[in-house]
Formats: C-alpha cells, sequence, structure tokens
C-alpha cells in the first residue's frame, strides 16, 4: 500500500516538473524575444538566411556595419548550418518552439503555412506598398498574386516575399568544340541528336584515342538530364517533375503519357550506352568530375554554368570546352521546352510584432532588398573582404569561408533579372580579360536559351499542397519506377502501375489540391 | 554486504516492515542510488513524457501543452500506408539477418581469435578488426560504390576475368548480401571486445585441468570457453533484440538506391523521409514509438525463454 503511495508521489513529481519544464514552450510568439534598440538609437534585428559556411554577423563587425549604411539598420545573422537546409529547419524550428523567432528569416520546406495559421508571421498586405515601394515595384503583380495564393486561410493575405527568377535559367549544353571536332551540325530534330550522341561515343571528339567519351548522362534519381525529358514537353525542374497544363488540366507531368514515351526514349539510350551507364548511381561530385575531365557531351545544368565547366576542365585537363546551349529538341508530336519558374517560394517572412519600431526597421531592410540602385553593393559586398577593385572595377574575390562574412541579402540570387545577371559577367570580364572565353559563354548561353524557355503552370505552386502526402513530395514512387524502367528492370507497361499507384496513395488528393490553388491563380 | 543484501530482500516480503524503516535503517545505499535514479528521472523518465506528441497534431508555435490532440491518428497513418507491408517486411528480413547473420560472427571471431598463439599477432588482427568500427556510415557508403562501381575493384575483377561489368548497387538481389557483409565488415572486429573481456575472466587452471586429461585444443573451446561465454551471448542477444525494427537509419540509407527500395526501404528511411524532412514530429514519434514497443515484447518474450532454457536472462 505504502509502495504504491510512493510511487504516486514520484509521478506526481515528474508531472510537475515537466509542466515547468514545458512552460518554456508555449510563449505567445508576439511578445517574446525583446527588441534591442542601441543607444544611437538603431535598431536590430536578427536575420537568418542561408550560409554554406561563411562567418555569421555580429555587432559592430564590418558586415554589420556595411548594412547599416546601406539600409539604417543593425543586422545580426547568428552562424546556422545550412547542411542543405535540413540542419537549418531543425534549428529554425528549435528557436520558434523556444519562443525566440528570428525578426526576419528564409522559410523552408513550407513551414510558413504552419506559422501563418498560427498567427506568427507578420501580415504584409498593406504595410509592403507603403514602406518598401521598391520592393512593391520589384515583384511583378501576378507574382505578389502567386503570394497571395500561399495564405492558408484562403483570404489571399501576402505573409512573404517571394523569391523570383524572372527568366529561364536551366539549359541542356552541348559541346560546341566536340560538335566542331567531328564536323558536325548543331542537332534539331531528335534523331539528329541521337546521330550526334553516337558519333560522341565512337569518334573520340576529346582526341584521347580512347573510347572513353559519355555522350550523356545525369544523376542519381534521374536527375539533372531534363534536357532528354524536355524533349516531350515534360515540365521538370532538376529532375523533379513539375505541374502544368495536360489535356487541358493542371497534371503532375510525372503520371503523364509525355513521361512514358520520354523514359522509353531514355530507356532506349541506357540500352545502347548512350547515356552513362552509371547515371542512377552518380551523386553530384561524380558527375561533374565526368564532366570537367573532357570526357561528358551533353548535359544539363544552369545556362550560367558553362563557365564555372569550362574554367574547371581547363584547371584539370588543359582542354578549353565550348559549352553551347543545346535547342530545346521536340520529340515527333510533341512541343519542347525548357521548364522556367518565376517564382521558387518565399524568400523572407517577417515576425509577426506589433512594435512599431521593429515592423519599420524590418521594412527599410526590404525596401533596400528590392532597390535595384542598390543591387549591386549588396552583390559586391565589402570592397577588402569580398570583392577588389580591379581595374577600376569592383570584381568578387574567390569565396573564401574563413575570412568573409556571410552575404545575406543576396537580391541578386533572389529578385535580379537578366539584366543584371549578364552586367555581372560582363563586369567580371572587364576585371579580367583572361577569363573572356570562359565568360562569354555564360552571357552567350544566357541570352540564347531564353527563346526555349516556357512558364510552366505549376510556377509558385506552394508546397503546402502536398501536405499529408510526403511520398508524393519526394517523389519516392517516381523515382523508383522512372530508375528501374531506365535501367530496363521493368519493362515500359509497369509504367501504367506506377500511375495507378501513384493516384492511389495521395496523387488524387495532391492533384485535387494542386486544381484548387491553381484556380485561385487565375 | 551480501548479508544486508539479502535483509533488504527478505525486508521487501515482509508487510509489516515498511519502506520508510527500510530507508532508514540502509539510508548510505539508498543515498548512493539517489544520484543515478535522479538522473534517469530528469534524462529518462520526462522526456519520455514527451511522447504524447505521437497523440497530438504537434506544432512549434502550440509546443506540447497547445497542440492538437489527434489519438491515434499518426498510427493510423503508419498502419494504413500504402508501402506498410513493405517496409515492415524489409525490416524484418533485415533484423533476422542481423540476428541470425551477423549476431554470432563476433562470438565466433573471439573464440578464433583466443586460439591465436602469438600475443603481437593477436594485438595486430584485433587493431585491424576494429579500425572500420571508427569509419562513419558514409564513409563506408562510399567505399563500397566506389568498390562496386565501373572501374572499381569488382568490376575489374569481373572484367579481367572475361565478364561484362555490373553495376550491383542498383540491383535489388544484391542489397542483402552487401547490407550484411558490410555490417560485418564494419562492426564485427568491435563486437569482439566485451567477448574477449568475458574470455580474459575465465580461469586458466580449468584449461590447465582439461589439458592434463588431454582434452585438444578444440575440445578446450568446445567444453571450456564457448559454454562461459554463454551468459554473455544471451546478455548481448536481449540487448540487441530489443533494438529489432530499429536497424540504424546510417547504413540502409547510405547503401540504398531508389533502384534499391523495394528491398531497402525500412522504418528509419520513411520515417527520415516522412518525419524528418518535413518536420513531422508528431509521425515520427509514433512511428518511434511504434518500434519501441514491439522491442519492448521481444525483449520480454527472449528474456522469459532464456530464464526457462538456461540460467537466467537480464533480470
Amino acid at each position: 500500500m505504502k509502495a504504491k503511495k510512493v510511487m504516486a508521489l514520484v509521478l506526481a513529481g515528474i508531472l510537475t516538473v515537466s509542466a515547468f519544464a514545458g512552460c518554456g514552450e508555449n510563449g505567445d510568439p508576439k511578445e517574446s524575444g525583446s527588441k534591442s534598440v542601441s543607444e544611437n538609437g538603431t535598431v536590430e534585428l536578427e536575420v537568418w538566411n542561408c550560409n554554406t559556411g561563411f562567418l555569421p554577423c555580429e555587432k559592430d563587425s564590418e558586415l554589420y556595419n556595411f548594412y547599416k549604411e546601406l539600409t539604417g539598420v543593425g543586422i545580426i545573422q547568428p552562424y546556422v548550418e545550412w547542411n542543405g537546409g535540413s540542419n537549418y529547419q531543425q534549428q529554425l524550428n528549435l528557436k520558434i518552439s523556444a519562443g525566440e523567432m528570428p525578426d526576419l528569416f528564409l522559410p523552408v520546406n513550407g513551414m510558413e503555412a504552419d506559422l501563418i495559421k498560427n498567427g506568427a508571421l507578420l501580415d504584409l498586405t498593406d504595410i509592403l506598398p507603403e514602406k518598401a515601394p521598391h520592393l512593391w515595384e520589384s515583384v511583378p503583380e501576378e507574382v505578389w498574386d502567386i503570394v497571395r495564393s500561399y495564405d492558408p486561410t484562403g483570404e489571399g493575405r501576402i505573409y512573404g516575399v517571394p523569391n523570383v527568377r524572372g527568366f529561364t535559367v536551366y539549359s541542356g549544353l552541348i559541346r560546341q568544340d566536340w560538335l566542331d571536332a567531328l564536323d558536325l551540325e548543331m542537332p534539331t530534330t531528335q534523331d539528329e541528336f541521337v546521330e550526334v550522341l553516337r558519333a560522341f561515343k565512337e569518334d573520340d571528339p576529346n582526341g584521347n584515342g580512347m573510347a572513353d567519351e559519355i555522350p550523356t548522362g545525369g544523376r542519381e534519381e534521374a536527375k539533372w538530364m531534363d534536357h532528354l525529358f524536355a524533349m516531350y514537353g515534360l515540365a521538370m525542374q532538376e529532375g523533379a517533375p513539375d505541374w502544368d497544363i495536360y489535356d487541358g488540366e493542371l497534371t503532375y507531368a510525372g503520371v503523364t503519357e509525355n513521361m512514358k514515351d520520354a523514359l522509353q526514349f531514355i530507356r532506349g539510350l541506357y540500352e545502347e550506352g548512350l547515356l552513362d551507364p552509371e547515371t542512377l548511381l552518380n551523386d553530384k561530385a561524380g558527375w561533374e568530375g565526368k564532366i570537367n575531365s573532357d570526357r561528358v557531351g551533353v548535359c544539363y545544368h544552369w545556362a550560367e554554368s558553362a563557365t564555372a565547366f569550362s574554367e574547371a576542365m581547363k584547371t584539370a585537363t588543359g582542354t578549353e570546352p565550348d559549352w553551347a546551349v543545346l535547342p530545346a529538341i521536340s520529340a515527333p508530336g510533341y512541343e519542347s521546352f525548357y521548364t522556367t519558374k518565376q517564382v521558387t517560394g518565399l524568400e523572407w517572412v517577417v515576425k509577426n510584432t506589433e512594435d512599431e519600431a521593429v515592423i519599420d526597421a524590418v521594412m527599410k531592410v526590404l525596401d533596400a532588398y528590392g532597390n535595384p540602385d542598390l543591387w549591386d553593393d549588396f552583390y559586391y559586398g565589402i570592397e577588402g573582404m569580398h570583392s577588389e577593385k580591379v581595374n577600376g572595377k569592383l570584381q568578387k574575390k574567390a569565396d573564401d569561408k574563413g575570412t568573409q562574412q556571410n552575404l545575406i541579402i543576396n537580391p541578386a540570387n533572389s529578385l535580379a533579372d537578366l539584366e543584371f545577371k549578364v552586367e555581372m559577367f560582363k563586369d567580371m570580364e572587364a576585371a579580367d580579360e583572361s577569363r573572356t572565353w570562359a565568360l562569354d559563354q555564360a552571357i552567350r548561353d544566357l541570352e540564347e536559351v531564353q527563346q526555349y524557355g516556357k512558364v510552366v503552370a505549376g510556377d509558385g505552386m506552394p508546397s503546402s499542397v502536398y501536405e499529408g502526402y510526403p511520398d508524393i513530395l519526394n517523389r519516392t514512387l517516381y523515382v523508383e519506377y522512372a530508375s528501374k524502367i531506365i535501367t530496363g528492370e521493368y519493362d515500359i507497361d509497369k509504367f501504367d502501375e506506377f500511375v495507378e499507384k501513384w493516384y492511389a496513395s495521395g496523387g488524387e488528393e495532391v492533384t485535387k489540391a494542386a486544381r484548387e490553388w491553381y484556380a485561385k491563380t487565375q | 554486504m551480501a548479508e544486508k543484501l539479502s535483509a533488504v530482500r527478505q525486508s521487501r516480503g515482509r508487510s509489516s516492515e515498511s519502506w520508510g524503516h527500510n530507508i532508514k535503517k540502509y539510508w548510505p545505499y539508498y543515498l548512493m542510488v539517489l544520484p543515478g535514479f535522479i538522473y534517469f528521472i530528469i534524462f529518462k523518465f520526462i522526456p519520455m513524457l514527451g511522447s504524447v506528441i505521437a497523440f497530438e497534431d504537434y506544432n512549434i508555435i502550440g509546443g506540447i501543452f497547445n497542440s492538437e490532440w489527434v489519438g491515434l491518428k499518426h498510427f493510423r497513418a503508419l498502419f494504413t500506408y500504402e508501402d506498410f507491408h513493405r517496409i515492415l517486411r524489409n525490416t524484418m528480413i533485415l533484423g533476422f539477418c542481423k540476428t541470425i547473420l551477423i549476431f554470432p560472427i563476433p562470438v565466433i571471431l573471439s573464440l578464433m581469435l583466443n586460439e591465436v598463439r602469438g600475443l603481437k599477432l593477436k594485438k595486430a588482427i584485433q587493431t585491424a578488426i576494429y579500425i572500420p568500427y571508427f569509419l562513419s556510415w558514409v564513409i563506408v557508403g562510399g567505399l563500397i560504390f566506389d568498390l562496386f562501381g565501373i572501374g572499381g575493384l569488382f568490376n575489374n575483377v569481373r572484367n579481367a576475368l572475361g565478364m561484362e561489368s555490373i553495376l550491383v548497387m542498383q540491383k535489388e538481389s544484391w542489397f542483402r548480401p552487401i547490407f550484411v557483409l558490410s555490417s560485418i565488415w564494419k562492426d564485427a572486429g568491435w563486437g569482439t571486445v566485451v567477448y574477449m573481456a568475458a574470455m580474459s575472466g575465465i580461469d586458466p587452471s580449468l584449461y590447465e585441468s582439461a589439458a592434463m586429461d588431454g582434452a585438444s585444443r578444440f575440445q578446450r573451446m568446445r567444453h571450456i570457453t564457448f559454454p562461459l561465454l554463454i551468459p554473455t551471448i544471451i546478455t548481448l542477444f536481449l540487448l540487441n533484440i530489443g533494438n529489432f525494427l530499429e536497424l540504424g537509419f546510417d547504413q540502409v540509407f547510405n547503401l540504398q538506391t531508389p533502384m534499391t527500395y523495394s528491398v531497402s526501404d525500412i522504418f528509419d528511411t520513411y520515417v527520415y523521409r516522412v518525419g524528418i524532412q518535413q518536420a513531422q514530429y508528431s509521425f515520427t514519434t509514433a512511428v518511434g514509438l511504434f518500434q519501441s514497443v514491439v522491442g519492448l515484447a521481444l525483449v520480454l518474450i527472449f528474456n522469459k525463454l532464456s530464464q526457462k532454457t538456461s540460467e537466467g536472462g537480464l533480470w
């Protein structure tokens, strides 16, 4: 009897202790986190965004002062390891659950939906046009409409600043110098394309006397070979099937007839040895290693990567390659294009607060971020740390994670247009003429690929449409079937089984949610 | 000491003697236990209460106390998951491989090591087989992919023998053998540590008298070393079986490819996809709870079995 009483007491004790322990976790997000306003009246904000290993930014450090000059606000960024976003997400969740949400931050993996529902984010709908007019103008009206569709309450309020890329970034890339060496024309039909691949494989375009050429290929999970899928009019980004209008309705590209035909074609290439046999095992380093060792004829990447690839190969092998745009080649009966998405999610959301001083400070930062006159400053960072003057022109220094602070406000990557991008490359040329041959490739390719780009209907779709169906979001089923069909493990007819399974395992519901979202943006 | 312990045991049986009296009488012992007791309360039992989020729709703003209570929703989601039978089957098969094929290897290894005469040779072998344990699975996974890639050792040998290259990492039928072999290569050496320690505690006079009676080396191993190892083996086996459904995410994740999902997708990789990547804390907790309950049941069952068949189990 006594023992039971003691046990009861102990249990009660545990519960009390844990109740106290838990108290810290449910503070009101609106009130928690005190604002520090320094003596001279500068408001300080804690800002979180991607940092791939650069130094953090403490109060009164160089970058702190640099940003203060540009925005009038003190910006403090603690070091948060990025690690593909997963570590960042964990740290951020931890902070938020402790009631210490950063003032301004990058949300990841659709986490904003939950935060909005809980009233934790600031409603920007009315204050942005008023207090951050530059930003309001820099983002096209139709993109703001997409942001409105993110509001999970369905009221169409704006809770974040989108990451906008108003031009086509991705492109198939082909070795123009290989074509020239073998006296071949740039392919324009699928048959010609396959002929070119065969020639690359057999006629030793790299001239080393060995049949070590890999005509084309990609990476594990059927990623980074979109140029092959594109032939069938498939919306796709870095290997992830996207959403577009098929048969008159918004549909997941992965379950269309187009996809079946594309897989059939790619399977043929694999069988013939025109696709890297290790395609489905290549990781980033593995595949890019092959590209940069003068063995790959056609690959898929950002158009501007032509420069990086060319310079890397020159360093590694001494060869100066010419990576040209592979036109979007249509398979018979299909209309080819390179998928363009203007909106790639939210770049910034703001902590909900009633403190006017903080709101004003955040708006100052966002206005500067959206001001084209300041984009150069944000891009080049601090002279001496991030860039240096060469021939009288500012030039970015090579990344040095040991000495450079993280340039957290980066409109060049998340807001700027094609013109700005091209200007950047031209500036680099002016600074160092010996790089002209490689930089010219990026400029040429960036401009050339625009004609093949098409903005897909799924542009800007929030990942919340996948809520409850992580396997669809992760495309687990698609990757498994696509990989096995390409390697010949599965017959092409298995594709129909995949479509059925996909719809049955949540595809139905996701499609419905996606179409509802699409209707809202129209 | 022994007397006092037996007194403690006796006093438990007598209802006349209360706990309080007992504590007063043996307070130094209770005092010694106290730090450990507090440690377990704070770091093991209190966090365990966090498992309630398995029954809630946990969100980071609401926390444990203000998230919506959803009962068994996450367990239903797990059991009705399209591929639940697939991940359960894969987990069970790999679990059996672990228990039946991998578990005995350290025992055999340590019995063999025990017979190595030269002390230097023995130490050298031990060091060599310990080393892989200190490599992370990310590295071992990379090594294995390279080993079996085109241009890797495996395919070079095949080519030299006039055979075609074969990419085994994307073949379903090769996944389980590779899982077993890589486990053994990495962990078996380290697993011998406990057994070697147990063997060093065996009374040498047993061997001497057996040798005098004309027992061969093999007979001594068979009739002295092995029987005396059995309690250690059982203890380790029971500790192992508690993690039957928890195979370790690292190894499988670093060895699997989409082409081998059908045999390699297990609870841990599934939880990673669903839970960690998308911060579905409640669901992840539910799966963890399920794995633990199965583990607990297995430990209880096998403990009973071992109590019946041999001298004792874990407790």
